[in-house]
């Protein structure tokens, strides 16, 4: 065989090998709809206690929810920048008190990130490692998928 | 090598339609105590309302349907979301509902198809 054919074909080889790779290491499952609707799920553990994540994103809104070693729903907040001073304004709709951990995250998450936030929060109360960790995490997941807005 | 990664606690499924000219996303998730139904045409979860059965021990269950964010001067928003806590109770679920209605259009026949899409689409999560 002519050598140059040969490199031709093991440059191909290789190519392929490598998307295959990069296709086995995705953990994390995001489903996205034809109509730019983008659903991602994935769970970590911390100290002992399994998260769960489901990120949710419209086109001008993000839904997140927040499991804590199990599929509960938690209490929803609703979370988004206020003009024209761009401080962060929570309410709870479901079921929370002030006291209760998601509307803490929930001002966070926007306050970090810029979006207009609906949470679903089921980390028990005075947890703060737990909060912090969970809150961590999934503003780490909003700026790896991209969704995050820059900062002004 | 077989490495058994637990699923994912939550089901959810999705589906686009077009429903009297408007594109609409229905996204339906399973929790363990709830459902959540999101509908938007507009991009973003709009209205947001809340439904449970109520405890008691008579043969005919009631609900307790009510708007915990948007529009609350449209009923239609709500008895919508009464007939799908009805439909999800008379399937035998006792999870509560949270529903989310992003519409352009609050028409009847507009509802009754979002109603009939997500009673299609329910058995997929469960």
């Amino acid at each position: 065989m002519v050598p140059n054919d040969l490199k031709e074909v093991i440059s191909n080889g290789v190519e392929t090998s490598t998307q295959s790779i990069n296709q086995l290491t995705m953990e994390e499952q995001t489903s996205q709809d034809d109509g730019g609707v983008q659903i991602t799920c994935f769970s970590e553990v911390s100290n002992e206690v399994t998260l769960h994540f489901q990120i949710i994103r419209l086109q001008k809104q993000i839904y997140a929810w927040i499991g804590c070693n199990s599929a509960k729903f938690g209490y929803l907040y609703a979370a988004a920048p206020t003009r024209p001073s761009n401080t962060v304004s929570v309410t709870s709709l479901i079921g929370g008190a002030s006291d209760n951990t998601g509307s803490g995250v929930a001002r966070r998450l926007v306050l970090k990130t810029g979006l207009n936030i609906i949470l679903a929060c089921d980390i028990p109360k005075n947890s703060p490692m737990l909060e912090a960790d969970a809150e961590k995490r999934l503003v780490q997941k909003l700026i790896s998928l991209g969704y995050t807005k820059p900062k002004m | 090598m077989d490495i058994s990664v637990p699923t994912f606690p939550v089901r959810h499924s999705s589906l686009s339609l077009d429903i009297e000219g408007n594109k609409t996303e229905i996204i339906i998730s399973s929790y363990e105590d709830h459902f959540l139904i999101i509908v938007t045409q507009i991009g973003s979860m709009g209205t947001i309302l809340h439904a449970r059965k109520d405890e008691g021990v008579s043969i005919h269950p009631t609900f307790n349907v009510s708007v915990t964010f948007g529009k609350r001067d449209e009923p239609m928003l709500v008895a919508c979301a009464r007939q799908l806590i009805e439909q999800i109770s008379a399937s035998g679920y006792s999870k509560g509902l949270v529903l989310s209605l992003g519409l352009k259009d609050h028409s009847v026949g507009t509802l009754k198809r979002i109603v009939s899409a997500v009673i299609e689409k329910l058995p997929v999560v469960t």
